[in-house]
């Protein structure tokens, strides 16, 4: 990821230096010019099906609004950066450019996660004859930040297009409860390291609120929400801190309570999707000192897109702030092991101590017996 | 009392119901060990603890209906409803005898027939447990096996944790509760009379 802005950096001096030095690249191809032609809905190309044999139509047309938020433009790569092989329009003819343009290429930028890629499953498949290109799972226009993005909207919905995961894992109780707060790559590259989010949901709508509702509620800016509830200012949000923030909400009419995901870091191994590696030990979540829990954190979206991430203490998974998560095992309330030992200690003690008494008092019951008689 | 009298006191679906219950109970509780501290202790892998769990847990659902409807429909649910009137000098009276009485060789305030077959003491524990322990138990247990199936009512009762939180409480209770059981039982004229008992169906004097 610092890789990549870096990048972003370069690409920008680079840009900047080359109109220094040549005015006239000022003419490098701007996206509008693109998009006189591409914003039209109605301009396709004919094509054949390369695994069908038939003829399609293929929409070229491009979405500029949802252009203009994708990772992509935000970070300053214009539609020549990706498309290459475009490297002036001639105006002069009907189309400016050549008819088959080159794929593109995203691992000229994306290095890392290319080696990585290429150590995948979906990578042998090539074998096949089969390309997964990175878009497959990740589109290529509207690619978006996926930092906060749940197990839904992320990894799930790009594997779900391909595979059925309840097909597979048999062996896997509860896979509803599975599937949908934990990222497939989360186990099937079980070397990404991962991380718990928290988000606010709302119980009757089931939506997450979004971080300026939450603000919004609350009153503050962004700089001012960690100080409002960092009250011991240790920099990690304790568990009676996350239940003022809840308290505080639930006067402001919010009635929200804590969704928790896990998700795998923004890593380039996250690609390394292996056959028979995947995660299968269950006590390597069920377990209360499970490195999985290592990370936990509350993000918040600024609205220049850029992402602020608060750290939680990980006691919290165990505490009833987080009545809407229970990681069997992992995550058990200790005061109710304890409560329960003494009910268990409380019943044999009884019983043993009864028995005892029992024993020594043998000679008093035998002798009012003989007594009676 | 007529000492030679053998009183019927079980019948066959209670004896059935009592040690498919007792042989559940145990596996349960077993497993439920194995689930709740899967990080601790080893006796079995966590998927089979779960899978025998789930699995006992429903025919303890089932052998929980047996019981029911047996009772119901002979009537002799009464036996498990508590007579306001002289529940309080009556418990007090099997206290003082469990915990005094007995050692001397007192004898038992309570005098057992079919259809009250059970002390004070006993009819408020079993009623506590057959009415509202055991099915709390198996409610929260059937919550348990399908997180997502049953959000909706889970949301409801205050989150997966609540739910839980009642399951393992009423865990020990039960853990607890067997072994005063099995003591319990063998307070009989001999140590092995009320076991004999609940395979007979006939109680001695
Ligand atoms: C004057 C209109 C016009 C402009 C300006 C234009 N294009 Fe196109 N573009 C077209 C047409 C028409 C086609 C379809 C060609 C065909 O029928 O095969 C096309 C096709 C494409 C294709 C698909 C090529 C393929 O191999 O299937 C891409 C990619 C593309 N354009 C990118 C761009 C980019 C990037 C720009 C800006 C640098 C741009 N175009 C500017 C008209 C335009
Ligand atoms: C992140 C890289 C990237 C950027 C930036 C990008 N494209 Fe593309 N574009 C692709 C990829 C990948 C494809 C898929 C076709 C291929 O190359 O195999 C594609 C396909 C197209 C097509 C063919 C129709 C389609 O949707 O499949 C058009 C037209 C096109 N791009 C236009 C544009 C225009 C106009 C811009 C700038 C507004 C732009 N592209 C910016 C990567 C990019
Ligand atoms: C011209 C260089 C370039 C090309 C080509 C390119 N990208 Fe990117 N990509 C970037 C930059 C820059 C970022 C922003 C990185 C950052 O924020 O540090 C980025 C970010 C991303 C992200 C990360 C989103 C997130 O959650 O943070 C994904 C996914 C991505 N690109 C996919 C693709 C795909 C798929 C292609 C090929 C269709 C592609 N990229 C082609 C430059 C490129
Ligand atoms: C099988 C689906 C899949 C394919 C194919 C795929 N990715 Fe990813 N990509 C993911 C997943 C899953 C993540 C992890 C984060 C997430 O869930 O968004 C990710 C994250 C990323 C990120 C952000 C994290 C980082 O490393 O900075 C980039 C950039 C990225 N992929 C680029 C690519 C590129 C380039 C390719 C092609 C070589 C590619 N991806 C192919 C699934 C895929
Ligand atoms: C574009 C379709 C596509 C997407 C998206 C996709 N896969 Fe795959 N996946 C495949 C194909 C095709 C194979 C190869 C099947 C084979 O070899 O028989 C495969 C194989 C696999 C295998 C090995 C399966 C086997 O049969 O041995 C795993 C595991 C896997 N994918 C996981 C994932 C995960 C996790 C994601 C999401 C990050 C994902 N896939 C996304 C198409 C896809
Ligand atoms: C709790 C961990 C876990 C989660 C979550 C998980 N998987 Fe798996 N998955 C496994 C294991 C373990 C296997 C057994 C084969 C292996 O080791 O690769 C497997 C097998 C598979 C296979 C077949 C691979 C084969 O070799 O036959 C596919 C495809 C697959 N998973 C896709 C997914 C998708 C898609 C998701 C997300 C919806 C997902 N998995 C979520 C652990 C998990
Ligand atoms: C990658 C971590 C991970 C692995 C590996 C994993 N689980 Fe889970 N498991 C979870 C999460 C997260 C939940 C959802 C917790 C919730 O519902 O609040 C869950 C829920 C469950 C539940 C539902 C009850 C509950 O606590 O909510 C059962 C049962 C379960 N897992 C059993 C297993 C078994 C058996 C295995 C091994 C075959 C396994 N899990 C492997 C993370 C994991
Ligand atoms: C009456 C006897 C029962 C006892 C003593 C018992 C005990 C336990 C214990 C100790 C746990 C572990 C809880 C934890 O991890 O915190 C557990 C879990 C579970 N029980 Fe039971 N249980 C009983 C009945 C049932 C029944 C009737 C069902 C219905 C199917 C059931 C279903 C479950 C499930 C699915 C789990 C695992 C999920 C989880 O803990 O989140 N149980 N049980």
């Amino acid at each position: 990821m610092k890789k990549m802005t870096r990048l972003t950096k370069c690409y920008g001096l680079f840009f900047l230096f080359l109109c220094f030095l040549w005015p006239s690249a000022g003419l490098a191809i701007e996206n509008s010019e693109c998009m006189d032609c591409h914003s039209d809905e109605s301009l396709t190309k004919e094509c054949t099906d390369n695994i069908l044999q038939t003829s399609i139509t293929e929409s070229l047309y491009v979405d500029e609004d949802k252009f203009n938020h994708s990772v992509h433009n935000i970070n300053g790569i214009t539609c020549i950066d990706c498309h290459t092989d475009i490297e002036e329009l001639n105006w002069d003819e009907e189309l400016p450019h050549k008819m088959y343009l080159e794929p593109v290429v995203c691992t000229t930028c994306h290095e890392e996660e290319g080696e990585a890629y290429k150590k995948s499953v979906h990578m042998e498949i090539l074998k096949k004859g089969i390309t997964m290109r990175c878009y497959a799972c990740h589109g290529y226009h509207y690619v978006e930040y996926s930092e906060t993005a749940t197990v839904a909207e992320r990894g799930n919905n790009y594997c779900l297009k391909c595979h059925n995961p309840y097909q597979y894992h048999e062996w896997l109780p509860a896979k509803e409860a599975h599937f949908s707060m934990v990222e497939c790559v989360v186990c099937h590259s079980p070397e990404v390291p991962n991380k718990i989010h928290l988000n606010f949901i709302d119980l009757v709508s089931n939506k997450l609120y979004t971080s300026n509702e939450i603000l919004d509620a609350l009153g503050v800016d962004y700089d001012e929400f960690m100080p409002l509830l960092d009250t011991n200012k240790d920099g990690i949000i304790n568990s009676s801190e996350l239940e003022n923030l809840a308290l505080m909400l639930r006067l402001k009419n919010i009635h929200a309570v804590f969704h928790v995901e896990l998700l795998a870091e923004l890593l380039p191994i996250a690609h390394e999707v292996k056959r028979g590696t995947a995660e299968q030990d269950c006590v390597k979540c069920h377990s209360a000192n499970s490195t999985y829990f290592d990370s936990v954190s509350i993000l918040m979206t600024r609205d220049d897109g850029t992402i602020d991430r608060y750290e939680v203490d990980r006691a919290v998974l165990e505490s009833y702030n987080l009545s809407h998560f229970y990681l069997m095992s992992g995550t058990r309330v200790k005061l109710l092991d304890k409560i329960g030992f003494l009910l268990l200690a409380g019943g044999a003690c009884g019983a043993l101590g009864h028995l005892t008494i029992r024993i020594f008092t043998i000679p008093i019951r035998r002798k009012r017996k003989t007594d009676k008689k | 009392m007529n000492n030679e009298k053998r009183l019927y006191v079980h019948p066959g679906p209670v004896r059935v119901w009592h040690w498919v219950n007792a042989l559940g109970f145990v596996i349960l509780i077993l497993t439920g060990f194995q689930i709740r501290f899967a990080d601790i202790l080893n006796i079995m892998p966590l998927q089979d603890a779960i899978t025998i769990h789930n699995y006992v847990g429903f025919t303890l659902i089932g052998n929980y209906f047996i019981w029911l409807i047996y009772y119901l429909s002979t009537g002799k649910i009464k036996i498990y409803i508590l007579d306001v009137r002289t529940l309080v000098p009556m418990a007090i009276k099997q206290m003082l005898y469990y915990g005094y009485g007995i050692f001397r060789g007192d004898e038992n305030p309570h005098h057992m027939t079919p259809d009250n077959k059970f002390n004070a003491l006993q009819q408020q524990a079993y009623a506590a447990i057959m009415l509202i322990f055991l099915p709390a138990q198996m409610l929260s247990g059937v919550f348990l096996w399908k997180v997502k199936g049953y959000s909706d009512y889970i949301h409801l009762l205050g989150g997966i944790k609540t739910i839980d939180t009642i399951h393992v409480i009423l865990f020990f209770f039960f853990g607890s509760f067997v072994m005063i059981h099995c003591y319990l039982a063998t307070l009989g004229h001999t140590p092995l009379a009320h076991f004999k008992a609940m395979f007979t169906g006939y109680e001695d004097h």
